[in-house]
């Protein structure tokens, strides 16, 4: 061989220097041998035959140029017992078919490897140089060709597999092996060859009978097992295909029952009467929730249709809840069902919908809208967490305080008017500190300092003057007693709390006549304190305190009794007189006349505590009525309580008040806002501020429209702004 | 100002004009007052309350209701071209014309408003005296919307005074706002609020 002359062509041996006889009987004669051969690899007997010496044969044969002959000769001789073979299988009876289609597979795979294996030289060099399909290729397509697709096999084979399915699909047992390899057979002929022949015909089949098959199952089920249903068929389907199937029709198959299943019938089982979503909602079915989510998560707009009816009741149940006169007269109870709902929600989207955050969303929304429909939500939240701060977290560990003024929180960030809210909170800490009712000073820091993270800490910062004067009060009735020590030895106890006009909420200041004792005592405590602090003044709110009497009555029972400083006052009176008409005890402590008789009911006609006694001894307080102590009074406690200083749901004109005065107090703040802005930006339309105004003020309260525009127009009248003279909607900021 | 017209025959004019002041003006002031406005109305033969004495003011862009001063008595004769009574009679249509174009009326209606403003840091005017004005100005062109603004302003409790604003906010408002249908009336458009409510109350009479 001459190295240097060898050109670059595969497998190109150099022919032998001496020239060799070709015989043309040769190829026929070497042609006959292979043949033979493969004759005998088809019939089993294989074994008698030699792999070099065929080998040597195909080989010559390509190379003294008759590869052409080989190639042609394999096919004919392949197909002819391709063909032998498919009569075989066609013969097969009943269950036979398919037991026999797979055995002669087999065979012909052996022996494809064998062939392949005689005539790899012929597959490395002939046919890819004349572009013919490879041995093993060839061998697939003459399967394909003349069994898979031959008249009497192509139905057949399909029918019996899809047979076999719906039988199993039925409950019956079949041979899944034997799918398995009859189904591999198809992959293996080409993903074409399985779908076009399979895998099509096995989705529409499947279709057909998932719609029947919903259908009759949406008759007669209720959601809850018509879901279980679904996923068990779900679940076959998956595991049909892991076992037997290509992997590919997974999707494609999940999707025929996910849409036959559940997409077509989705509304009706959300909207199921007596079974669907929202008995599930209103029953806490967590696993029949958690089924439904994951199943509809699969088709298109699923969530969002569970979703929105679960937003819808949601809503509805929330708007009756705030608006049903009956939990409206309890405030701490409607808030505790606001809490409860919301605990019921929390754990249905933790437990059932993985806690996914487009629900968790949607519920929050829906409290938001429901909460706010009742105005009166922010002074009822205020009233809850009054209760608890009095008496309700008594005895309650500080983590379970913590999670309870959590949850207030979270209550709280709902609320539109954020503002009303504040003015509530302070009247009724206002209270809580004055009558020394609060359960624990660490929770009400606490919860202050939770609203100052929320809301900033102009928010908090009046509150906080709250208690820094009950601090210093205390400090100041400290120095008080010990200045004045040697005089007040007989005197009743005064405790004086001196608070900062600004920091708490206003009142307004009504005096009345204090019996002799106490308002010698009250003078003393005044000269102290202006000698400590020039240039304030002093003014007694008499309608805000509270006075403990020792008292002994007519039987001689001892009570020590527990009342506000009118009550006080009105009491004292019968230490000098047996007898007092209204008209009297009204000119003698000069309380003024609601409050009068307030005070008076609060005395004389509740059973347990009617410390005095009325005449005529009807319910009301007339001009005319006379009063007397109750010497026939009995209490089974030594200490008596009557004072009414507690925080009440406030009655309708108290009620007007308020939102009165949180209405004013809105407004400068809408102007503040609207300068702030316009200071900024110079110049800004009409659409805009408002966004803007609206934008800044939403931490507080949700400033209305009509209103920002007449403080716009307001603050045109004085100049501070001016409308554009050509385009109307501008406002420009005047320095 | 005497600078438009020079030699004798302006000067003569000027001089009639002067004298025509003086006819009419309160000796001791300098000023024609309430009374010589009266008589001179009546030589005019237009009642004082009609809406041409207003346009005189506006063109003499006098500055109290109630009184010219020479100046401004000069200022609107000369600009009119009348230095008699007839001449001024004559002038008035003519007047009418060139304040109700619609480039001179909306400065004739501002000039209206603060015409009436009598104090000195007044800046709205009350109620009534607003319907009377606006049916003075705006009613001859605007008949429908003024009686039913007019209703509106008398009966709503919201306001009892009416600033320049909301003023120019009703000129406006007549001339851009298809009447009685209110079709284009576009609520979050920056209309004053008053006209927003006043929307409200049209739309509820006519259910």
């Amino acid at each position: 061989m001459n190295s240097s002359n060898q050109k670059k062509r595969n497998f190109q041996i150099e022919a032998f220097k001496h020239k060799v006889v070709v015989d043309p009987k040769y190829a026929d004669k070497t042609w006959k041998i292979l043949e033979h051969a493969i004759t005998e690899i088809y019939n089993h007997n294989a074994s008698g035959l030699s792999f070099e010496e065929l080998y040597r044969n195909a080989y010559n044969m390509v190379l003294h140029k008759f590869g052409e002959k080989l190639y042609s000769g394999l096919v004919g001789t392949m197909t002819l017992h391709l063909q032998e073979m498919a009569k075989t299988i066609e013969a097969a009876q009943g269950n036979l078919f398919l037991e026999e289609l797979n055995r002669k597979w087999n065979d012909h795979n052996k022996a494809l490897q064998m062939i392949r294996d005689i005539l790899m030289y012929m597959d490395r060099t002939f046919i890819p140089s004349n572009r013919k399909t490879p041995v093993h290729e060839l061998g697939l397509n003459l399967w394909r060709d003349n069994v898979i697709h031959s008249s009497k096999i192509q139905t057949r084979l399909l029918d019996t597999l899809l047979e076999l399915i719906q039988k199993e699909r039925t409950g019956e047992i079949i041979n899944r092996g034997l799918m398995r390899n009859i189904i591999k057979m198809l992959m293996d002929l080409g993903s074409s060859v399985y779908q076009e022949d399979f895998e099509k015909h096995f989705l529409e089949v499947s279709a057909d009978f998932y719609r029947a098959e919903s259908q009759d199952f949406i008759e007669c089920c209720d959601c809850g097992d018509y879901l279980k249903k679904a996923e068990r068929r779900l679940n076959e389907e998956i595991e049909r295909v892991s076992l037997y199937l290509d992997s590919k029709s997974e999707t494609k198959i999940t999707n025929v029952v996910e849409k036959e299943m559940i997409a077509s019938h989705m509304l009706r089982l959300v909207h199921m009467d007596n079974s669907g979503l929202v008995n599930m909602l209103i029953d806490d079915k967590y696993e029949d929730l958690g089924r439904m989510y994951n199943l509809f998560r699969r088709v298109p707009n699923g969530l969002p249709t569970i979703r929105d009816v679960m937003t819808s009741h949601l809503r509805e149940t929330g708007k009756q809840l705030v608006t049903d006169a009956e939990k409206l007269k309890d405030p701490v109870e409607f808030v505790q069902c606001l809490l409860n709902e919301k605990d019921k929600y929390d754990k249905i989207i933790n437990l059932a919908f993985s806690n996914d955050k487009t629900f968790q969303n949607a519920l929050n929304s829906s409290f938001e809208y429901f909460i706010n429909l009742n105005p009166r939500s922010p002074e009822f939240i205020s009233l809850f967490v009054d209760e608890k701060l009095r008496k309700g977290l008594k005895g309650v560990s500080e983590e379970d305080v913590e999670t309870i003024l959590d949850k207030v929180m979270m209550l709280f960030r709902y609320l539109q008017e954020k503002d009303v809210f504040e003015k509530y909170y302070k009247q009724h800490l206002a209270k809580r500190l004055l009558s020394g009712k609060t359960v624990s000073d660490d929770a009400e820091r606490s919860l202050i300092v939770k609203l100052k993270t929320e809301c900033g800490y102009q928010f908090t910062s009046k509150l906080e003057g709250m208690f820094t004067d009950m601090k210093t009060s205390q400090d100041t009735m400290q120095g008080f007693y010990a200045a004045y020590a040697a005089e007040l030895g007989d005197s009743p106890t005064l405790v004086v709390q001196v608070l900062t006009t600004g920091s708490w909420p206003t009142q307004p200041s009504i005096t009345c006549n204090l019996p002799a004792e106490m308002s010698a005592l009250c003078e003393k405590f005044r000269s102290y304190y202006l000698g400590t602090h020039t240039g304030r003044r002093l003014s007694w709110q008499t309608n805000m305190g509270t006075a403990d009497l020792k008292a002994i009555f007519g039987k001689g029972q001892k009570h020590e009794l527990n009342v506000s400083t009118y009550q006080m006052c009105v009491l004292m009176l019968f230490n000098s007189a047996d007898r007092l008409s209204y008209k009297e005890i009204e000119q003698a402590t000069e309380i003024p006349s609601s409050d009068l008789r307030r005070c008076l009911q609060s005395l004389a006609c509740v059973k347990g505590k009617n410390v005095l006694r009325k005449e005529p001894m009807s319910k009301d307080i007339g001009e005319e009525d006379a009063f007397f102590v109750n010497d026939k009074f009995a209490s089974k406690f030594y200490k008596v309580k009557i004072g009414t200083v507690v925080a009440q749901k406030e009655s309708e004109p108290e009620k007007q008040e308020t939102r009165q005065r949180v209405e004013e107090d809105r407004k400068p703040q809408i102007e503040a806002a609207i300068v702030r802005i316009m200071k900024s930006r110079r110049v800004l339309d009409h659409n805009n501020i408002i966004a803007e105004v609206t934008k800044q003020l939403q931490s507080r309260f949700l400033a209305n429209p009509g209103e920002i525009k007449k403080r716009i127009e307001s603050l045109i009248e004085r100049d501070f702004l001016e409308r554009d003279s050509s385009d109307r909607r501008l406002y420009r900021y005047l320095a | 100002m005497l600078c438009l017209a020079t030699g004798k025959a302006a000067s003569k004019e000027l001089e009639r004009i002067d004298q025509l002041f003086f006819s009419y003006a309160n000796n001791s002031s300098g000023l024609i007052d309430p009374e010589g406005i009266e008589s001179f109305c009546s030589d005019l033969e237009v009642d004082h309350t009609d809406v041409r004495i207003l346009m005189l003011a506006w063109k003499m862009q006098a500055e109290k209701q109630g009184y010219f001063t020479l100046d401004e008595w000069r200022r609107g004769l000369r600009a009119l071209r009348a230095d008699t009574i007839v001449k001024l009679k004559k002038a008035l249509p003519d007047l009418e014309k060139e304040v109700r174009r619609p480039s001179t009326f909306e400065d004739f209606y501002t000039y209206a408003f603060r015409y009436c403003l009598t104090e000195e840091k007044q800046k709205s005017i009350d109620i009534e005296s607003i319907c009377v004005l606006l049916d003075l100005v705006l009613g001859s062109r605007f008949g429908p919307q003024v009686d039913y603004l007019v209703q509106y302003l008398k009966t709503q409790t919201d306001y009892m005074v009416i600033n320049m604003d909301q003023w120019k906010g009703f000129y406006r408002f007549c001339t851009e706002i298809s009447f009685p249908d209110l079709s284009n009336y576009d609520p979050d458009s920056a209309w004053p609020w008053i006209l927003d409510n006043f929307v409200d109350w049209m739309r509820a009479k006519q259910g």
